[in-house]
C-alpha cells in the first residue's frame, strides 16, 4: 500500500518573508524558556535533565543493572556452575569454569564456579540469565549502570567483583522441604535488596545548584 | 548376545494395541516391539543388551485389566493391550512419582542432566511437583567406588542396570544392593571395587547420574558438546565410537547409542585414548632438528633423496605404520613399490600386550595392523628385521610413516649414519630426535579415513563391518596433516603427480587397486552435531 500524503501549503505574507523579524521572534521563545527554567519560580520550571552523576534518577524496581552473584549463609557463592545462564545467554557473554570442592561436608554441594566472568560490553541486558538461574545466584537488581571503562578487558567482571554486590539469598539450597509453606508465610520480609551506597547518599544530598 | 546365525523369519501374529490391530513377530519382547512401532513408552531398567529385571515398573501396559511390565511380556497371538489409555498413563505417572521419592533432583550439579532418562520422562509425562511430603532418605554421596567412577547413591533409582552389566557383560560382579525397601542402596560387593576394564559402561547405561565418570565430572554440560562418529584406535577391535568435543578439545568418547558392532559397549582404556590427541604434539616440520617451513622440509627431502634414486634403489627402506589408516598405508605402499621401488618395506607395530579378552578388547594394540598388511605386496619386515638391516648397512635411506616404530638405542644411533631418515609422526619421540626430516602428522581424531578391524571375534563374527570409518572431530594442531597428504606432497616435489583431493579419493583408488579392500565401504555422511540438537538422549 503506497503511503498516503497530504500536501499542505503554508501561506507566508510579507512579514514572514522578510525573515529577520521571525528569527527574532523564535529567539524570544527560546529565551523565555531559558529564563523561566533558570530564574523563574520553581513551580514553573520544565527542565527534565538532571545533574548526573551528582543526582541519580530513581530507577524502576525491576530495572536490569550490572549483574551480581548472591551468597549462601556461609558467604560462599550460591552459583553451582550449572551453565543455565551461559546456555541461555543470547550474547554468549558468560564464561564459567566449574570446579569441585576439595573436602565437602556430606550435604554440601560439590560443584562451584572456579571462574565466573561476564563481559558487560557483550551483554545485551536481556535478563534471561536471571530467569534461567535455578539457584537464585545471578541477579541484575543492583540498580547500577555499567560504569564506563577505559579498556575493553575492564568490562569483563570476574567472580570477586560480581560477588562484592551479592547479598544472602532468601532461597534455600535444595528447597525448603515439604512444609515450606508453613515456614515462610511472609516471603516479602525475607528479601534483602541491594542498595548501592551512592544512591542512599545522593538521596539525602540536595541537588547541586 | 545371540550367536550370529541366520535367524528364521519370525511368525507374525495379530496384536491389538489400544484397539488397533498390528502384525508383530511372535515371541518378541513386547517393550521392544512397542518401541519399534513408535509407541511412546517410558522405561528405566530395561536395556537391550542385558537380561530383563522388570524392577522399575515404568513400562506398564494394561493387559486384561491389570498393569503388566511390557519388558517382561512377550508378543503372543491374540494379545490385547492398552498402551496409551488414561489408566495406563496414570499408572506410569504414579510409578514415576514413586521413583522420585528419594531422588534428590539435583540436576543442577548432575553431570547426567541433558541425557538423563529420569529427567526426560519427568518432562514428558509428569512435570508437576511431588505430592509426597516426608523427608527423603539420605544416602552416601560422592562414594569412590572404582578407579574411574564416583557413586552418588541418593540419585540411584535402583534399576540394577549396572549390577546386571557387571555380572553379565563384564563378568565381574562388582556391584550389589544392600538394605531393603526405602533404604535400598547401591554399593560395591564385599572386598570388591568397580575396577573391571569395562566399568565406564555403567556410567553410560545408568538412567540417572548415580554413577559418574571421574574424568568427565564437572568438566562441561553434555548439551554443550558436539558429537562426531569415529572409530576407537585403542586396539585392533576398532569399536565404533562417538567423540564428544567442543572448541577443538575432546572431552570424552562414548559408544554410539545405536546398536552397532560393539554392542553399545566400549572398554575403559579405549575411552581414554582421546587424551593422546591433546598430548604434546609435533606442530611444525623439522629439518635436522630445527623447525622449518613446509616448502623447506619438502625441498630438503628432494635434495637428499634424488641422488639416492639415481643409484641402487634397494638401499631405500619404507616403514608402514600399524597406527595409520588404510589410505595412509596405501599411499605409503604405492610410493614404496611403484615409485621408490624400495628394496625393503617394513611394518612398525607395537607387540601384542595380552590385554585382550572375549568381550571386545584384542591383544593387538595396533588399530590397523591388518590394513597395513593388506596394502603390502609381499611380506613386510618387522622392526627386528629393520634393526638387522641397519646393522648390516643394507640401508641408506628410511621413510617412516606413523609413531609405532620403537627401536633400541643402538639402532637409533645407526640411523644417524644414513643419508636420509624421514619420519611422519604426530608426537615427538626418540626416533623423531634422530630423523633428518620430520613431518608433523594428524592423529585419528583429526582425519577422514578407514581402518581395518580384526574380524575374528569371540562372541560373534561381524565380517560385514570389517572396516571402520574415522571422521575428524578436531582440527590438527599447527601444520600437522594426514599421512596421505604428506606422501602426496613428497611425491609432488619428487615429480610424481598424484591427483588425490581427499581421503575419500584415495580410498576409492585403493578399493579399485587392492583386492583386500574390495568390500570396504566408505560409510555414509554422519554430520557432527551439537548434542543439544541431536534429538532425545537418555
Amino acid at each position: 500500500m503506497p503511503a498516503r500524503t497530504k500536501v499542505v501549503t503554508v501561506k507566508r505574507g510579507l512579514w514572514e518573508n522578510l525573515y529577520l523579524p521571525e528569527i527574532v521572534r523564535g529567539l524570544g521563545v527560546t529565551l523565555k524558556h531559558f529564563f523561566i527554567n533558570t530564574l523563574g519560580p520553581k513551580s514553573k520550571r520544565q527542565i527534565v535533565t538532571i545533574d548526573y552523576p551528582d543526582v541519580v534518577r530513581e530507577l524502576p524496581e525491576r530495572y536490569r543493572g550490572v549483574h551480581r552473584l548472591n551468597t549462601r549463609e556461609d558467604g560462599s557463592v550460591r552459583c553451582t556452575a550449572c551453565m543455565m545462564c551461559a546456555t541461555i545467554c543470547p550474547a554468549n557473554c558468560i564464561h564459567i569454569e566449574a570446579g569441585e570442592r576439595e573436602n565437602p561436608a556430606s550435604r554440601d554441594i560439590e560443584k562451584f564456579p572456579q571462574v565466573f566472568e561476564i563481559d558487560e560490553l557483550v551483554c545485551v541486558v536481556c535478563g534471561l540469565c536471571v530467569e534461567a538461574c535455578p539457584c537464585d545466584a545471578i541477579r541484575m537488581d543492583t540498580h547500577v549502570h555499567m560504569p564506563p571503562v577505559e579498556h575493553r578487558k575492564d568490562a569483563v567482571l570476574e567472580k570477586p567483583e560480581l560477588m562484592s554486590r551479592g547479598t544472602k539469598s532468601i532461597a534455600v539450597d535444595g528447597g525448603a522441604g515439604p512444609d515450606w509453606r508453613d515456614k515462610y508465610t511472609d516471603l516479602g520480609s525475607l528479601t534483602q535488596i541491594y542498595r548501592p551506597d551512592h544512591i542512599e547518599r545522593d538521596r539525602e544530598r540536595p541537588a547541586r545548584r | 548376545m545371540s550367536e550370529h546365525e541366520p535367524t528364521p523369519t519370525p511368525e507374525l501374529v495379530t496384536v491389538k494395541i489400544d484397539g488397533k490391530e498390528h502384525q508383530l513377530p511372535k515371541g518378541k519382547n513386547l517393550l521392544e516391539a512397542l518401541l519399534d512401532l513408535g509407541e511412546d513408552i517410558s522405561y528405566f531398567c530395561y536395556h537391550p543388551g542385558l537380561s530383563v529385571a522388570a524392577s522399575c515398573r515404568q513400562c506398564l501396559v494394561g493387559i486384561r485389566g491389570s498393569m503388566v511390565p511390557s519388558c517382561q511380556t512377550t508378543v503372543s497371538d491374540g494379545l490385547e493391550l492398552e498402551s496409551q489409555s488414561p489408566t495406563v498413563l496414570d499408572a506410569r505417572r504414579q510409578m514415576l512419582e514413586f521413583t522420585l521419592v528419594n531422588h534428590p533432583v539435583d540436576c543442577v550439579i548432575c553431570d547426567k542432566a541433558g541425557e538423563c532418562t529420569l529427567q526426560r520422562h519427568y518432562m514428558d509425562w509428569d512435570g508437576k511437583p511431588s505430592e509426597i511430603d516426608h523427608e527423603k532418605v539420605e544416602k552416601p554421596k560422592k562414594v569412590d567406588v572404582g578407579r574411574e567412577i564416583v557413586l552418588d547413591a541418593e540419585r540411584c533409582i535402583l534399576c540394577s542396570r549396572c549390577v546386571r552389566f557387571c555380572q553379565e557383560i563384564a563378568e565381574s560382579p562388582d556391584l550389589v544392593f544392600e538394605y531393603r525397601g526405602n533404604h535400598e542402596t547401591l554399593t560395591t560387593a564385599p572386598d570388591r571395587r568397580l575396577d573391571n576394564s569395562y566399568s565406564l559402561n555403567t556410567v553410560d547405561i545408568c538412567p540417572v547420574g548415580a554413577l559418574t565418570d571421574k574424568d568427565f565430572r564437572f568438566k562441561i554440560r553434555v548439551w554443550e558438546l558436539y558429537a562426531t562418529r569415529s572409530v576407537c584406535n585403542g586396539c585392533a577391535a576398532g569399536c565404533d565410537t562417538e567423540v564428544h568435543h567442543r572448541d577443538g578439545r575432546i572431552y570424552r568418547m562414548v559408544p554410539p547409542k545405536d546398536w552397532d558392532m560393539n554392542l553399545n559397549w566400549m572398554c575403559d582404556d579405549g575411552r581414554r585414548t582421546y587424551k593422546s590427541v591433546a598430548a604434546q604434539r609435533l606442530t611444525r616440520p623439522l629439518v635436522d632438528g630445527e623447525p622449518a617451513e613446509l616448502d623447506a622440509a619438502l625441498a630438503a627431502i628432494k635434495e637428499r633423496l634424488e641422488p639416492l634414486l639415481a643409484q641402487d634403489r634397494g638401499a631405500i627402506g619404507v616403514v608402514l605404520g600399524a597406527d595409520a589408516s588404510n589410505e595412509d598405508n596405501f599411499m605409503a605402499a604405492r610410493m614404496a613399490y611403484d615409485f621408490l621401488e624400495a628394496g625393503h618395506v617394513y611394518l612398525a607395530d607395537s607387540p601384542d600386550n595380552g590385554l585382550g579378552d572375549d568381550i571386545l578388547r584384542r591383544d593387538d594394540p595396533n588399530p590397523n595392523r591388518a590394513g597395513a598388511r593388506g596394502c603390502a605386496r609381499g611380506d613386510l619386515g618387522s622392526s627386528e628385521d629393520l634393526a638387522r638391516d641397519l646393522a648390516d648397512h643394507k640401508l641408506e635411506a628410511l621413510y617412516v610413516v606413523g609413531d609405532r616404530l620403537d627401536l633400541s638405542d643402538e639402532t637409533l644411533g645407526q640411523l644417524r649414519g644414513l643419508k636420509l631418515v624421514v619420519v611422519q609422526a604426530s608426537e615427538p619421540s626418540r626416533l623423531t630426535d634422530k630423523a633428518h626430516v620430520v613431518l608433523p602428522a594428524a592423529k585419528w581424531a583429526e582425519v577422514h579415513g578407514t581402518i581395518t578391524r580384526t574380524s575374528e571375534r569371540a562372541k560373534r563374527d561381524l565380517s560385514a563391518s570389517r572396516f571402520g570409518r574415522m571422521r575428524p572431530a578436531v582440527e590438527p594442531p599447527g601444520m600437522a596433516r594426514p599421512h596421505w597428504d604428506w606422501l602426496k606432497r613428497v611425491g609432488a616435489v619428487l615429480g610424481v603427480t598424484v591427483e588425490f583431493e581427499s581421503a575419500h579419493a584415495v580410498f576409492q583408488e585403493m578399493k579399485k587397486q587392492v583386492p583386500f579392500f574390495a568390500e570396504a565401504q566408505w560409510g555414509g555422511k554422519i554430520p557432527t552435531v551439537m548434542l543439544r540438537f541431536a534429538g532425545r538422549r537418555g
